[in-house]
Protein backbone atom coordinates (compact mmCIF):
# COMPACT_ATOMS: atom_id res chain seq x y z
CA UNK A 1 0.00 0.00 0.00
CA UNK A 2 1.48 3.66 -1.20
CA UNK A 3 0.48 6.70 1.26
CA UNK A 4 1.02 10.02 1.30
CA UNK A 5 -0.59 12.12 4.27
CA UNK A 6 -0.42 15.88 3.96
CA UNK A 7 2.65 16.01 2.12
CA UNK A 8 4.41 19.22 1.15
CA UNK A 9 7.41 20.01 -1.41
CA UNK A 10 9.44 23.10 -1.36
CA UNK A 11 12.16 23.54 -4.07
CA UNK A 12 14.20 26.10 -2.94
CA UNK A 13 16.59 27.05 -5.86
CA UNK A 14 18.39 31.21 -6.15
CA UNK A 15 15.13 32.83 -7.91
CA UNK A 16 13.47 32.06 -5.11
CA UNK A 17 11.40 29.65 -3.06
CA UNK A 18 8.86 27.41 -4.60
CA UNK A 19 5.64 25.67 -3.06
CA UNK A 20 5.28 23.18 -4.90
CA UNK A 21 2.91 20.72 -3.02
CA UNK A 22 0.67 21.78 -0.68
CA UNK A 23 -1.62 19.37 1.85
CA UNK A 24 -1.67 16.15 -0.54
CA UNK A 25 -2.83 13.17 1.00
CA UNK A 26 -3.65 9.58 -0.76
CA UNK A 27 -3.89 5.80 -0.08
CA UNK A 28 -3.28 3.73 -3.13
CA UNK A 29 -4.15 0.35 -2.47
CA UNK A 30 -2.44 -2.74 -3.65
CA UNK A 31 -2.89 -3.86 -7.46
CA UNK A 32 -5.05 -0.52 -8.13
CA UNK A 33 -4.49 1.49 -11.14
CA UNK A 34 -4.63 5.43 -10.29
CA UNK A 35 -3.95 8.15 -12.31
CA UNK A 36 -2.63 11.64 -11.34
CA UNK A 37 -4.35 13.86 -13.58
CA UNK A 38 -3.92 17.76 -13.59
CA UNK A 39 -2.29 20.60 -16.03
CA UNK A 40 1.30 20.55 -16.40
CA UNK A 41 3.07 22.47 -13.29
CA UNK A 42 0.46 20.91 -10.94
CA UNK A 43 3.06 18.68 -9.30
CA UNK A 44 1.78 15.51 -10.67
CA UNK A 45 5.39 14.47 -11.53
CA UNK A 46 6.97 15.96 -8.27
CA UNK A 47 4.89 13.40 -6.05
CA UNK A 48 5.38 10.52 -8.26
CA UNK A 49 9.11 11.02 -8.14
CA UNK A 50 8.23 11.09 -4.32
CA UNK A 51 6.74 7.82 -4.48
CA UNK A 52 9.51 6.72 -6.38
CA UNK A 53 12.28 7.87 -4.19
CA UNK A 54 13.76 10.48 -6.24
CA UNK A 55 12.70 13.42 -4.30
CA UNK A 56 12.11 14.02 -0.57
CA UNK A 57 8.96 15.60 1.30
CA UNK A 58 9.38 18.79 2.65
CA UNK A 59 6.59 18.18 5.19
CA UNK A 60 4.26 15.21 5.74
CA UNK A 61 4.86 11.30 5.38
CA UNK A 62 5.05 9.47 2.04
CA UNK A 63 5.11 5.41 3.01
CA UNK A 64 5.03 2.38 1.05
CA UNK A 65 4.01 -0.74 3.21
CA UNK A 66 3.87 1.58 6.16
CA UNK A 67 7.58 2.13 5.57
CA UNK A 68 9.14 5.98 4.77
CA UNK A 69 10.13 6.25 1.42
CA UNK A 70 13.78 7.55 1.48
CA UNK A 71 15.04 6.45 -1.59
CA UNK A 72 14.45 4.63 -5.17
CA UNK A 73 13.70 0.88 -4.28
CA UNK A 74 13.08 -1.95 -6.80
CA UNK A 75 10.01 -2.60 -5.17
CA UNK A 76 9.00 0.81 -7.51
CA UNK A 77 10.30 0.91 -10.80
CA UNK A 78 9.68 4.19 -12.52
CA UNK A 79 8.74 4.28 -16.33
CA UNK A 80 9.42 7.65 -18.43
CA UNK A 81 8.20 9.43 -20.73
CA UNK A 82 11.41 9.70 -22.83
CA UNK A 83 11.61 5.81 -23.54
CA UNK A 84 15.01 7.29 -25.51
CA UNK A 85 16.60 8.63 -22.54
CA UNK A 86 15.53 5.82 -20.38
CA UNK A 87 16.95 2.71 -22.04
CA UNK A 88 20.59 2.43 -22.67
CA UNK A 89 21.34 2.59 -26.42
CA UNK A 90 23.63 0.67 -26.49
CA UNK A 91 22.35 -2.61 -25.17
CA UNK A 92 20.23 -4.91 -27.57
CA UNK A 93 16.38 -5.45 -26.79
CA UNK A 94 17.55 -8.66 -24.73
CA UNK A 95 20.61 -7.12 -23.29
CA UNK A 96 18.27 -4.08 -21.86
CA UNK A 97 16.54 -6.49 -19.62
CA UNK A 98 18.77 -8.18 -18.66
CA UNK A 99 20.79 -4.98 -16.95
CA UNK A 100 17.99 -4.77 -14.92
CA UNK A 101 18.27 -9.02 -13.94
CA UNK A 102 21.75 -8.22 -13.75
CA UNK A 103 21.91 -4.94 -11.29
CA UNK A 104 19.34 -6.77 -9.43
CA UNK A 105 21.40 -10.20 -8.58
CA UNK A 106 18.91 -12.19 -10.07
CA UNK A 107 20.93 -15.59 -10.49
CA UNK A 108 22.22 -16.27 -14.08
CA UNK A 109 20.43 -19.23 -14.32
CA UNK A 110 17.13 -17.42 -14.70
CA UNK A 111 18.03 -14.97 -17.08
CA UNK A 112 16.74 -16.35 -20.16
CA UNK A 113 13.61 -17.52 -18.96
CA UNK A 114 12.71 -14.34 -17.18
CA UNK A 115 13.97 -12.30 -20.17
CA UNK A 116 11.73 -14.53 -22.45
CA UNK A 117 8.78 -14.36 -20.52
CA UNK A 118 8.35 -10.50 -20.14
CA UNK A 119 9.92 -9.82 -23.94
CA UNK A 120 6.73 -11.99 -25.26
CA UNK A 121 4.63 -10.05 -22.58
CA UNK A 122 5.40 -7.16 -24.34
CA UNK A 123 5.55 -9.02 -28.04
CA UNK A 124 8.87 -7.66 -28.28
CA UNK A 125 10.39 -11.57 -28.63
CA UNK A 126 11.52 -11.35 -32.19
CA UNK A 127 13.08 -7.99 -32.11
CA UNK A 128 15.24 -8.75 -28.93
CA UNK A 129 18.51 -8.57 -31.18
CA UNK A 130 17.38 -4.98 -32.11
CA UNK A 131 18.71 -1.72 -30.76
CA UNK A 132 16.48 0.97 -29.41
CA UNK A 133 17.13 3.69 -32.06
CA UNK A 134 15.72 0.79 -34.21
CA UNK A 135 12.81 0.33 -32.44
CA UNK A 136 9.20 2.68 -33.17
CA UNK A 137 8.48 5.06 -30.06
CA UNK A 138 5.48 2.45 -28.80
CA UNK A 139 8.11 -0.35 -28.95
CA UNK A 140 10.39 1.33 -26.67
CA UNK A 141 7.91 2.02 -24.35
CA UNK A 142 6.77 -1.94 -24.32
CA UNK A 143 10.75 -2.24 -23.82
CA UNK A 144 10.91 -0.10 -20.49
CA UNK A 145 7.59 -2.46 -19.54
CA UNK A 146 9.78 -5.66 -20.38
CA UNK A 147 12.45 -3.99 -18.14
CA UNK A 148 10.67 -2.69 -15.37
CA UNK A 149 8.62 -6.08 -14.54
CA UNK A 150 11.30 -8.07 -15.21
CA UNK A 151 13.19 -7.10 -11.66
CA UNK A 152 9.54 -7.90 -10.32
CA UNK A 153 8.41 -4.39 -8.47
CA UNK A 154 4.99 -4.10 -6.94
CA UNK A 155 4.45 -1.07 -8.43
CA UNK A 156 5.06 0.84 -12.02
CA UNK A 157 5.21 4.45 -11.61
CA UNK A 158 4.29 5.66 -14.95
CA UNK A 159 5.17 9.72 -16.11
CA UNK A 160 3.29 10.32 -19.16
CA UNK A 161 4.91 7.00 -20.62
CA UNK A 162 2.41 7.46 -23.68
CA UNK A 163 2.06 11.10 -24.46
CA UNK A 164 4.70 11.35 -27.18
CA UNK A 165 3.29 8.53 -28.79
CA UNK A 166 0.69 9.41 -31.85
CA UNK A 167 -2.79 8.85 -30.64
CA UNK A 168 -2.82 5.31 -32.55
CA UNK A 169 -0.14 3.69 -30.81
CA UNK A 170 -1.43 5.32 -27.56
CA UNK A 171 -4.99 3.34 -28.10
CA UNK A 172 -2.90 0.30 -28.62
CA UNK A 173 -0.71 0.99 -25.51
CA UNK A 174 -3.55 1.19 -23.56
CA UNK A 175 -4.73 -2.31 -24.08
CA UNK A 176 -1.23 -3.52 -23.89
CA UNK A 177 -1.32 -2.25 -20.32
CA UNK A 178 -4.49 -2.94 -19.48
CA UNK A 179 -4.08 -6.70 -20.38
CA UNK A 180 -0.37 -6.47 -18.25
CA UNK A 181 -1.65 -5.05 -15.56
CA UNK A 182 -4.63 -7.82 -15.20
CA UNK A 183 -2.34 -10.34 -15.54
CA UNK A 184 0.36 -9.04 -13.16
CA UNK A 185 -1.62 -7.43 -10.67
CA UNK A 186 1.08 -4.89 -10.26
CA UNK A 187 -0.60 -1.53 -8.91
CA UNK A 188 -0.01 1.20 -11.30
CA UNK A 189 0.25 4.76 -10.46
CA UNK A 190 -0.26 6.71 -13.92
CA UNK A 191 0.83 10.35 -14.38
CA UNK A 192 -1.27 11.89 -17.45
CA UNK A 193 -2.72 15.39 -18.16
CA UNK A 194 -5.41 13.41 -20.82
CA UNK A 195 -8.70 12.85 -19.45
CA UNK A 196 -9.59 10.66 -21.88
CA UNK A 197 -6.61 8.52 -21.21
CA UNK A 198 -7.39 8.86 -17.11
CA UNK A 199 -11.05 7.74 -17.66
CA UNK A 200 -9.74 4.42 -19.83
CA UNK A 201 -7.35 3.61 -17.89
CA UNK A 202 -7.96 3.89 -14.30
CA UNK A 203 -10.02 2.69 -11.22
CA UNK A 204 -9.38 5.98 -9.78
CA UNK A 205 -8.38 9.36 -10.72
CA UNK A 206 -6.83 11.98 -8.33
CA UNK A 207 -7.64 15.26 -10.03
CA UNK A 208 -4.98 17.88 -9.48
CA UNK A 209 -5.05 21.61 -9.24
CA UNK A 210 -2.51 23.62 -10.43
CA UNK A 211 0.77 25.00 -8.88
CA UNK A 212 2.19 26.81 -6.61
CA UNK A 213 0.65 24.94 -4.04
CA UNK A 214 -0.81 22.38 -5.94
CA UNK A 215 -3.27 19.74 -4.08
CA UNK A 216 -5.55 16.99 -4.91
CA UNK A 217 -9.28 18.70 -5.49
CA UNK A 218 -11.46 15.74 -6.18
CA UNK A 219 -10.90 11.84 -6.06
CA UNK A 220 -12.78 10.16 -8.29
CA UNK A 221 -13.71 6.08 -8.70
CA UNK A 222 -14.89 5.57 -11.95
CA UNK A 223 -16.52 2.43 -11.12
CA UNK A 224 -16.65 1.43 -14.99
CA UNK A 225 -16.40 -2.05 -16.63
CA UNK A 226 -13.67 -2.46 -19.16
CA UNK A 227 -12.68 -2.31 -22.40
CA UNK A 228 -14.78 1.26 -21.38
CA UNK A 229 -16.94 2.44 -24.34
CA UNK A 230 -15.98 5.96 -24.74
CA UNK A 231 -19.42 6.48 -26.26
CA UNK A 232 -20.69 5.78 -22.79
CA UNK A 233 -23.08 8.88 -21.86
CA UNK A 234 -21.57 8.16 -18.29
CA UNK A 235 -17.75 8.62 -19.48
CA UNK A 236 -19.17 11.63 -21.70
CA UNK A 237 -20.53 12.73 -17.89
CA UNK A 238 -16.99 12.05 -16.22
CA UNK A 239 -15.16 13.97 -18.75
CA UNK A 240 -17.10 16.54 -18.81
CA UNK A 241 -16.92 16.78 -14.80
CA UNK A 242 -13.01 16.55 -14.57
CA UNK A 243 -12.88 19.31 -17.75
CA UNK A 244 -14.89 21.78 -15.37
CA UNK A 245 -12.77 20.92 -12.51
CA UNK A 246 -9.47 21.51 -14.66
CA UNK A 247 -10.91 25.06 -16.54
CA UNK A 248 -10.48 27.12 -14.51
CA UNK A 249 -6.69 25.84 -13.66
CA UNK A 250 -5.86 25.92 -16.83
CA UNK A 251 -7.01 29.53 -17.43
CA UNK A 252 -5.60 30.02 -14.50
CA UNK A 253 -2.15 28.82 -14.72
CA UNK A 254 -1.94 30.53 -19.09
CA UNK A 255 -2.56 34.21 -17.12
CA UNK A 256 0.43 33.37 -14.56
CA UNK A 257 2.42 32.94 -18.06
CA UNK A 258 1.53 36.16 -19.86
CA UNK A 259 2.17 37.61 -16.34
CA UNK A 260 5.90 36.68 -15.98
CA UNK B 1 14.84 -18.68 -64.13
CA UNK B 2 11.89 -15.82 -63.84
CA UNK B 3 13.42 -13.59 -61.17
CA UNK B 4 16.13 -12.94 -63.22
CA UNK B 5 15.77 -9.58 -64.46
CA UNK B 6 16.16 -8.72 -68.22
CA UNK B 7 19.74 -6.46 -68.16
CA UNK B 8 17.23 -4.51 -70.76
CA UNK B 9 14.75 -3.74 -68.96
CA UNK B 10 15.47 -0.26 -67.61
CA UNK B 11 16.06 0.80 -71.27
CA UNK B 12 12.70 -1.07 -72.54
CA UNK B 13 10.89 0.67 -69.88
CA UNK B 14 12.47 4.32 -70.18
CA UNK B 15 12.14 6.06 -73.02
CA UNK B 16 16.42 7.39 -72.57
CA UNK B 17 16.10 8.89 -76.56
CA UNK B 18 19.20 8.18 -76.92
CA UNK B 19 21.02 9.85 -74.04
CA UNK B 20 22.76 7.93 -71.63
CA UNK B 21 21.88 8.43 -67.99
CA UNK B 22 24.68 7.86 -66.12
CA UNK B 23 24.33 6.14 -62.91
CA UNK B 24 26.76 5.13 -60.17
CA UNK B 25 26.70 3.57 -56.37
CA UNK B 26 27.61 6.94 -53.94
CA UNK B 27 30.85 4.92 -53.00
CA UNK B 28 32.68 4.94 -56.45
CA UNK B 29 31.15 8.37 -56.61
CA UNK B 30 33.07 9.74 -53.69
CA UNK B 31 36.05 7.72 -54.55
CA UNK B 32 36.14 9.17 -57.82
CA UNK B 33 35.71 12.65 -56.52
CA UNK B 34 38.61 12.38 -54.13
CA UNK B 35 40.55 11.14 -56.86
CA UNK B 36 39.55 14.39 -58.81
CA UNK B 37 40.67 16.97 -55.61
CA UNK B 38 43.89 14.92 -55.18
CA UNK B 39 44.57 15.49 -59.21
CA UNK B 40 43.24 19.04 -58.93
CA UNK B 41 45.68 19.62 -56.54
CA UNK B 42 48.46 18.57 -58.11
CA UNK B 43 48.24 20.45 -61.01
CA UNK B 44 47.60 23.85 -59.40
CA UNK B 45 50.96 22.75 -57.34
CA UNK B 46 53.02 22.33 -60.98
CA UNK B 47 51.39 25.43 -61.85
CA UNK B 48 52.59 27.28 -58.56
CA UNK B 49 55.61 25.91 -59.32
CA UNK B 50 56.71 26.29 -62.70
CA UNK B 51 54.58 29.39 -64.12
CA UNK B 52 54.10 31.56 -61.09
CA UNK B 53 56.94 31.54 -58.46
CA UNK B 54 59.62 29.24 -58.94
CA UNK B 55 60.86 25.72 -58.26
CA UNK B 56 63.66 26.37 -55.48
CA UNK B 57 60.69 27.86 -53.55
CA UNK B 58 58.07 25.57 -54.58
CA UNK B 59 59.27 22.16 -55.73
CA UNK B 60 57.35 20.69 -58.24
CA UNK B 61 55.28 17.53 -57.49
CA UNK B 62 57.75 15.31 -59.13
CA UNK B 63 60.83 16.66 -57.94
CA UNK B 64 59.08 16.40 -54.51
CA UNK B 65 58.57 12.80 -55.35
CA UNK B 66 62.04 12.51 -56.53
CA UNK B 67 63.37 13.37 -53.35
CA UNK B 68 61.02 11.19 -51.22
CA UNK B 69 61.98 7.99 -53.19
CA UNK B 70 66.15 7.46 -51.63
CA UNK B 71 64.20 9.04 -48.41
CA UNK B 72 62.03 6.03 -48.29
CA UNK B 73 64.21 3.70 -49.51
CA UNK B 74 66.96 4.10 -46.49
CA UNK B 75 64.90 4.06 -43.89
CA UNK B 76 65.14 7.51 -43.16
CA UNK B 77 61.66 8.89 -43.00
CA UNK B 78 60.77 6.20 -41.63
CA UNK B 79 62.69 6.70 -38.77
CA UNK B 80 61.80 10.20 -38.43
CA UNK B 81 58.06 9.13 -38.90
CA UNK B 82 58.08 6.42 -36.02
CA UNK B 83 60.19 8.78 -33.78
CA UNK B 84 57.54 11.25 -34.16
CA UNK B 85 54.59 9.02 -33.61
CA UNK B 86 55.72 7.34 -30.62
CA UNK B 87 55.83 10.89 -29.27
CA UNK B 88 52.41 11.71 -29.96
CA UNK B 89 51.27 8.07 -29.00
CA UNK B 90 52.54 8.61 -25.40
CA UNK B 91 51.82 11.78 -24.77
CA UNK B 92 47.51 11.36 -26.10
CA UNK B 93 47.35 8.39 -24.50
CA UNK B 94 48.65 9.58 -20.81
CA UNK B 95 47.22 12.72 -21.91
CA UNK B 96 43.04 11.36 -22.90
CA UNK B 97 43.58 8.76 -19.93
CA UNK B 98 44.32 11.73 -17.56
CA UNK B 99 41.80 13.74 -18.77
CA UNK B 100 39.10 11.23 -18.69
CA UNK B 101 39.50 9.98 -15.49
CA UNK B 102 39.77 13.59 -14.22
CA UNK B 103 36.92 14.62 -15.99
CA UNK B 104 34.68 12.11 -15.00
CA UNK B 105 35.68 13.19 -11.51
CA UNK B 106 34.90 16.31 -11.93
CA UNK B 107 31.44 16.10 -13.65
CA UNK B 108 30.52 13.68 -11.13
CA UNK B 109 31.93 15.40 -7.53
CA UNK B 110 31.00 18.89 -7.75
CA UNK B 111 33.41 20.23 -5.15
CA UNK B 112 36.57 19.12 -6.88
CA UNK B 113 34.90 20.65 -10.29
CA UNK B 114 34.24 24.13 -7.96
CA UNK B 115 37.37 23.86 -6.88
CA UNK B 116 39.55 22.87 -9.85
CA UNK B 117 37.86 24.72 -12.67
CA UNK B 118 39.03 28.03 -12.60
CA UNK B 119 42.52 26.38 -12.57
CA UNK B 120 41.94 24.60 -15.65
CA UNK B 121 40.11 27.47 -16.83
CA UNK B 122 42.99 29.66 -16.76
CA UNK B 123 45.77 26.57 -17.46
CA UNK B 124 44.26 25.56 -20.81
CA UNK B 125 44.94 28.78 -22.47
CA UNK B 126 48.65 27.90 -22.24
CA UNK B 127 48.87 26.16 -25.77
CA UNK B 128 51.49 23.27 -25.76
CA UNK B 129 53.44 25.55 -27.90
CA UNK B 130 53.72 28.57 -25.08
CA UNK B 131 54.99 25.20 -22.89
CA UNK B 132 58.00 24.68 -25.10
CA UNK B 133 60.11 26.88 -23.38
CA UNK B 134 60.01 25.89 -19.81
CA UNK B 135 59.47 22.42 -20.90
CA UNK B 136 63.18 21.99 -21.90
CA UNK B 137 64.24 23.81 -18.73
CA UNK B 138 62.33 21.13 -16.82
CA UNK B 139 62.63 18.30 -18.71
CA UNK B 140 65.48 18.19 -21.38
CA UNK B 141 65.29 17.96 -25.06
CA UNK B 142 65.00 14.58 -24.75
CA UNK B 143 61.59 12.48 -24.62
CA UNK B 144 60.42 13.33 -21.90
CA UNK B 145 59.44 16.75 -23.06
CA UNK B 146 57.96 15.81 -25.86
CA UNK B 147 55.49 13.33 -24.03
CA UNK B 148 54.81 16.55 -21.69
CA UNK B 149 54.05 18.84 -24.27
CA UNK B 150 51.97 16.29 -26.38
CA UNK B 151 50.18 15.05 -22.63
CA UNK B 152 49.48 18.94 -22.25
CA UNK B 153 47.74 19.63 -25.26
CA UNK B 154 45.66 16.68 -25.17
CA UNK B 155 44.88 16.39 -21.41
CA UNK B 156 42.98 19.88 -21.20
CA UNK B 157 40.53 19.08 -24.31
CA UNK B 158 39.71 15.45 -23.67
CA UNK B 159 39.27 16.92 -19.48
CA UNK B 160 36.43 19.45 -20.92
CA UNK B 161 34.93 17.06 -23.05
CA UNK B 162 34.42 14.02 -20.85
CA UNK B 163 33.27 16.25 -18.04
CA UNK B 164 30.28 18.10 -20.50
CA UNK B 165 29.53 14.39 -21.06
CA UNK B 166 29.48 13.43 -17.88
CA UNK B 167 27.21 16.02 -17.14
CA UNK B 168 24.91 15.31 -20.12
CA UNK B 169 24.01 11.84 -18.91
CA UNK B 170 20.23 12.01 -18.87
CA UNK B 171 18.78 11.54 -15.16
CA UNK B 172 16.05 9.33 -16.83
CA UNK B 173 19.06 6.82 -17.52
CA UNK B 174 20.39 7.33 -14.16
CA UNK B 175 16.79 6.85 -12.05
CA UNK B 176 15.44 4.36 -14.26
CA UNK B 177 18.97 2.13 -13.40
CA UNK B 178 18.24 3.45 -9.66
CA UNK B 179 15.31 1.87 -9.31
CA UNK B 180 16.03 -0.97 -10.92
CA UNK B 181 18.56 -1.93 -8.28
CA UNK B 182 21.36 0.00 -9.23
CA UNK B 183 23.79 1.14 -6.83
CA UNK B 184 25.65 4.29 -6.99
CA UNK B 185 28.88 2.80 -8.15
CA UNK B 186 27.38 0.86 -11.04
CA UNK B 187 25.08 3.94 -12.16
CA UNK B 188 28.39 5.53 -13.00
CA UNK B 189 30.54 2.71 -14.18
CA UNK B 190 27.42 1.19 -16.25
CA UNK B 191 25.42 4.40 -17.30
CA UNK B 192 26.97 8.06 -16.58
CA UNK B 193 30.57 7.00 -18.46
CA UNK B 194 29.00 4.83 -21.29
CA UNK B 195 26.84 8.04 -21.57
CA UNK B 196 29.36 10.06 -22.10
CA UNK B 197 31.36 7.49 -24.69
CA UNK B 198 30.52 10.56 -28.13
CA UNK B 199 31.34 13.35 -25.94
CA UNK B 200 34.61 11.35 -25.18
CA UNK B 201 35.42 10.17 -28.85
CA UNK B 202 34.97 13.54 -29.92
CA UNK B 203 37.31 15.33 -27.37
CA UNK B 204 40.12 12.40 -28.40
CA UNK B 205 39.58 13.33 -32.01
CA UNK B 206 40.20 17.16 -31.75
CA UNK B 207 43.06 16.41 -29.21
CA UNK B 208 44.70 13.94 -31.97
CA UNK B 209 44.47 17.09 -34.29
CA UNK B 210 46.17 19.12 -31.60
CA UNK B 211 49.06 16.71 -30.99
CA UNK B 212 49.59 16.43 -34.36
CA UNK B 213 50.41 20.20 -34.51
CA UNK B 214 52.55 20.68 -31.16
CA UNK B 215 54.40 18.06 -31.95
CA UNK B 216 56.45 19.79 -34.78
CA UNK B 217 56.86 22.92 -33.43
CA UNK B 218 58.40 20.80 -30.29
CA UNK B 219 60.87 19.16 -32.74
CA UNK B 220 61.68 21.98 -34.42
CA UNK B 221 62.66 24.50 -30.92
CA UNK B 222 64.16 21.42 -29.34
CA UNK B 223 64.98 17.87 -30.83
CA UNK B 224 67.48 16.11 -32.44
CA UNK B 225 65.24 13.55 -34.60
CA UNK B 226 61.89 13.53 -35.61
CA UNK B 227 59.61 15.17 -38.66
CA UNK B 228 59.90 18.70 -37.17
CA UNK B 229 63.75 18.38 -36.63
CA UNK B 230 64.07 16.73 -39.98
CA UNK B 231 61.84 20.17 -41.17
CA UNK B 232 64.23 22.64 -39.75
CA UNK B 233 67.47 20.77 -40.52
CA UNK B 234 66.11 20.84 -44.26
CA UNK B 235 65.03 24.91 -43.88
CA UNK B 236 68.49 25.60 -42.27
CA UNK B 237 70.06 23.43 -45.45
CA UNK B 238 67.56 25.69 -47.59
CA UNK B 239 66.57 22.18 -48.92
CA UNK B 240 63.43 23.24 -50.31
CA UNK B 241 62.46 19.65 -51.79
CA UNK B 242 63.05 17.96 -48.35
CA UNK B 243 60.66 20.58 -46.68
CA UNK B 244 58.06 19.47 -49.10
CA UNK B 245 58.36 15.77 -48.53
CA UNK B 246 58.26 16.33 -44.37
CA UNK B 247 55.01 18.58 -45.34
CA UNK B 248 53.77 15.93 -47.44
CA UNK B 249 54.29 13.29 -45.00
CA UNK B 250 52.71 14.71 -42.38
CA UNK B 251 49.56 15.20 -43.88
CA UNK B 252 49.35 12.03 -45.00
CA UNK B 253 50.45 10.21 -40.99
CA UNK B 254 47.29 12.90 -40.01
CA UNK B 255 44.79 11.35 -42.30
CA UNK B 256 46.24 7.72 -41.82
CA UNK B 257 46.17 7.77 -37.77
CA UNK B 258 42.25 9.54 -38.02
CA UNK B 259 41.23 6.91 -40.39
CA UNK B 260 42.85 4.23 -37.93
CA UNK B 261 40.91 6.53 -35.16
CA UNK B 262 37.61 6.04 -36.60
CA UNK B 263 38.02 2.41 -37.89
CA UNK B 264 38.68 1.51 -33.70
CA UNK B 265 35.27 3.95 -32.82
CA UNK B 266 33.25 1.92 -35.45
CA UNK B 267 34.83 -1.29 -35.01
CA UNK B 268 34.49 -1.13 -30.68
CA UNK B 269 32.50 1.92 -29.49
CA UNK B 270 30.35 1.80 -32.04
CA UNK B 271 27.35 0.80 -30.14
CA UNK B 272 28.08 3.63 -27.62
CA UNK B 273 28.00 6.23 -30.21
CA UNK B 274 24.21 6.15 -31.13
CA UNK B 275 21.61 8.43 -29.70
CA UNK B 276 18.12 8.06 -29.60
CA UNK B 277 15.92 11.12 -30.58
CA UNK B 278 12.68 11.60 -28.27
CA UNK B 279 10.10 10.06 -29.01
Amino acid sequence: MLRVTDVCKVFESARGTYFALDGVSLTIRDGEFVCLLGPSGCGKSTLLNILAGFESVSGGTATFNNTAITRADRERVMLFQDAGSALLPWLSTEENVRFGLRVRKVPKVDWPATIDKYLRMVSLDSHRAKFPAELSGGMRQRLQIARALAVEPKVLLMDEPFAALDALTRRHMHTVLLDIWRRTGKTIVFVTHDIAEAISLADRIAVMSTGPRSTITRLIDIGLQRPRDMTNPKVAQLFNEIESLLTPDVLRSSERLEVH
Amino acid sequence: MVNVPDSRAPFSAAPLRGKHTWTMSPVSRSVLLAGASILIAFVAWQFLSTVLFNPFLIPPPLEVFRTAIPMVASGEILADVSISMVRVLVGFVTGSLAGIIIGVLLGRIRLLHDVLDPIIELLRYLSPTAMIPIAVIWFGIGELSKYFLIFWGTFFIVLINTTAGVWRAPIARQRAAECLGANRFQIFMLIVVPSSVPYIVTGMRVAMASSFMSIIPAEILAADSGIGYLLQKSSMLLQTNRIFVALLTICVLGFIVDRIFRIFVDKVLARYMSFVSQT
